[in-house]
């Protein structure tokens, strides 16, 4: 009898937990199946019809994703856009690890550093490529710095013009975008190496090993989950440019499509010809390049960089 | 030896100090080049020979939408997005850590997987929904689909989350002895330990909101809906030349986030990132 009445009490607050937890998850799991689930599986539906601005005029199958790869000016978009990531992320990453190492250290006003390091990637991107826009014209700054360096800027082969020339202009983004994010890889680095227990360092060093000796084979290796994190998350927001893109260069990616990127090409396709369909099998296209690419770097980090987010 | 040392100190913080120099330098230029008149422009001078406020002025009331008004809009927009999260993040974080219930591990792995899904495959979609519910006009129902759209956060329902599960239980079972039911527990135990956790949302998605350009630029219609980032992105082009009050939109789009900076630091360098790498 006394067990019974504890074993129904007990299945009751079961139940009541199981309500509870339902209840709390009801409203934002409702607006994620949606917003993101169901959002996605629209894309691709969007993407097989002829999508106007009136709504579908006929079912192409996958017309849409033929006619992107055919298209010259998207495939400039895809090469700008890996070509813009595969020298943003190896710049940001070994700029963050080196300013994670330097201001790790003891020093004297290394909160001071840590922040100002960090700030260019918690400023706006409007804010700061407009920044950047002004201080790169012919007659910024930047260009008055090389002068006084004793560079002749008239006579280069861009005569200075660094954003207005299409072959300096992506270079010029590059070299923005990984000043403004390497304070962010900055932190993670920094979050990971503060986690690394000490004594392992100590004792190489008891061993004899060098300082170099002691980066490469200990602090290098137990820095895997932020190399993990720094590179895919790196990799996803390169191959999403588009804010600085459209800043620098309008929504045709001038001068010469040098800006374009399939994000600024996605826009472009939406709401300058209204070819949604068309615009959505880029969308989809976008994320199976980056669907990939993530699951390449989960194959080259091993499982165990994957399961240190858990 | 000493002298060796002494090199390596002095290169080292030479180092330091050049690369700070390169992330301040940039804002104190726009800074200047926000009080200078006209013919300074593109002079070195870092101190305006004749400091004036007429890109202020213009920026306070000459444009339209004027600085005030957008201002007010990416004030708006970030608050409400800021609740949104902190109210849903903390919902289902704490469902998902704590409480148990048939379908949750499912749920939680969709959630995360979900975050590989990039904004810009959401951007058609979104936008034909946003279009047939009637919210793509100049009405102030625009504002919803801002809403809507950045309502759930995948990363910061993982957050919360990842913090939950460090709070230690004997504070739940406590409260459960003393007969509080999953709700109390949550409102009365929870909450109120994982204060930090809700600093480290809220100042992440206010500097994410208050910068986005992405969403803004497709969804708002009416410029008296503009928000900073979209304003400065349409006054680049019509004032061409006249860099002034561009540059003081520079300056006060980018103050809001300096303070959330200089008050929020600890939160964001302690908490998010520990989560995320650490666990």
């Amino acid at each position: 009898m006394a067990t019974s009445t504890i074993e129904r009490s007990k299945r009751k607050t079961k139940i009541q937990e199981a309500l509870v937890g339902w209840g709390f998850v009801s409203i934002p799991m409702g607006l994620f199946f949606v917003l993101s689930i169901g959002i996605f599986f629209y894309a691709i539906y969007i993407s097989t019809y002829n999508w106007g601005i009136m709504g579908p005029r006929g079912f192409l199958g996958i017309e849409n994703y033929t006619k992107a790869i055919h298209d010259p000016i998207f495939l400039k978009a895809i090469r700008n856009s890996i070509l813009y990531a595969a020298l943003v992320v190896p710049l940001q990453t070994m700029a963050g690890l080196i300013l994670a190492l330097l201001v790790n250290s003891k020093i004297k006003g290394s909160r001071f550093f840590r922040s100002s390091f960090y700030f260019p990637s918690v400023a706006s991107s409007a804010a700061i490529t407009t920044l950047f826009i002004f201080l790169m014209a012919p007659e910024g700054l930047f260009n008055k710095i090389l002068t006084f360096f004793g560079v002749d800027v008239p006579n280069l082969f861009n005569q200075g013009a660094w954003l207005s020339d299409s072959r300096t202009a992506l270079f010029s983004v590059i070299g923005l975008n990984a000043w403004t994010t390497s304070g962010t890889m900055m932190l993670f680095y920094l979050a990971n190496l503060q986690s690394i227990d000490g004594s392992y360092t100590e004792a190489a060093i008891m061993d004899g090993a060098s300082r170099r000796q002691v980066f490469w084979y200990i602090t290098m290796p137990l820095l895997k989950p932020a190399h993990f994190f720094v590179v895919t998350s790196g990799m996803i927001g390169a191959l999403q440019l588009y804010d600085q893109a459209i800043l620098a260069g309008g929504a045709d990616g001038s001068p010469d499509y040098s800006l374009m990127t399939m994000v600024l090409y996605i826009y472009n396709a939406c709401f300058r010809q209204f070819a949604f369909g068309y615009a959505s099998a880029i969308g989809v296209i976008l994320f199976i390049i980056i669907f990939s690419l993530t699951m390449f770097q989960k194959l080259i980090f091993g499982n165990d960089a994957w399961k240190a987010n858990d | 030896m000493i002298n060796m040392a002494k090199f390596r100190r002095y290169f080292f913080y030479g180092t330091l100090i050049a690369y700070s120099a390169f992330t301040i330098v940039p804002f104190l230029w726009s800074l200047s080049t926000s009080i200078k008149p006209q013919d300074e422009v593109y002079q070195s001078n870092l101190i305006p020979h004749n400091p004036t406020a007429r890109a202020y002025a213009t920026v306070f009331g000459k444009i339209q939408p004027n600085f005030p008004s957008l201002f007010a809009n990416s004030l708006f927009i970030a608050c409400v997005v800021v609740i949104l999260h902190l109210i849903f993040a903390s919902l289902a974080g704490y469902a998902f850590a704590r409480l148990r219930f048939p379908g949750r591990d499912v749920l939680f792995y969709l959630v995360l997987g979900s975050m590989m899904i990039p904004d810009q495959l959401r951007l058609v979609p979104i936008y034909q929904l946003m279009v047939k519910m009637g919210l793509i006009s100049d009405r102030p129902s625009n504002y919803l689909a801002i809403f809507l759209v950045k309502a759930i956060s995948a990363a910061d329902i993982f957050l919360m989350r990842q913090y939950f599960l460090t709070i230690p239980r004997e504070l739940e079972d406590a409260a459960k002895i003393d007969g509080a039911g999953p709700v109390q527990t949550f409102v009365r135990i929870m909450l109120p330990n994982a204060m930090p956790v809700m600093a480290t949302v809220a100042i992440l998605t206010f500097q994410g909101t208050w910068n986005d350009l992405f969403w803004p630029s497709i969804i708002l219609q009416s410029p008296n809906h503009w928000t900073l980032p979209f304003g400065i992105l349409q006054f680049k082009g019509q004032f061409s030349t006249d860099w002034p009050p561009i540059m003081a939109l520079v300056v006060l789009s980018t103050l809001p986030i300096l303070a959330t900076y200089i008050f929020g630091q600890r939160y964001i360098i302690n908490m998010q990132l520990g989560s995320s790498v650490k666990g």
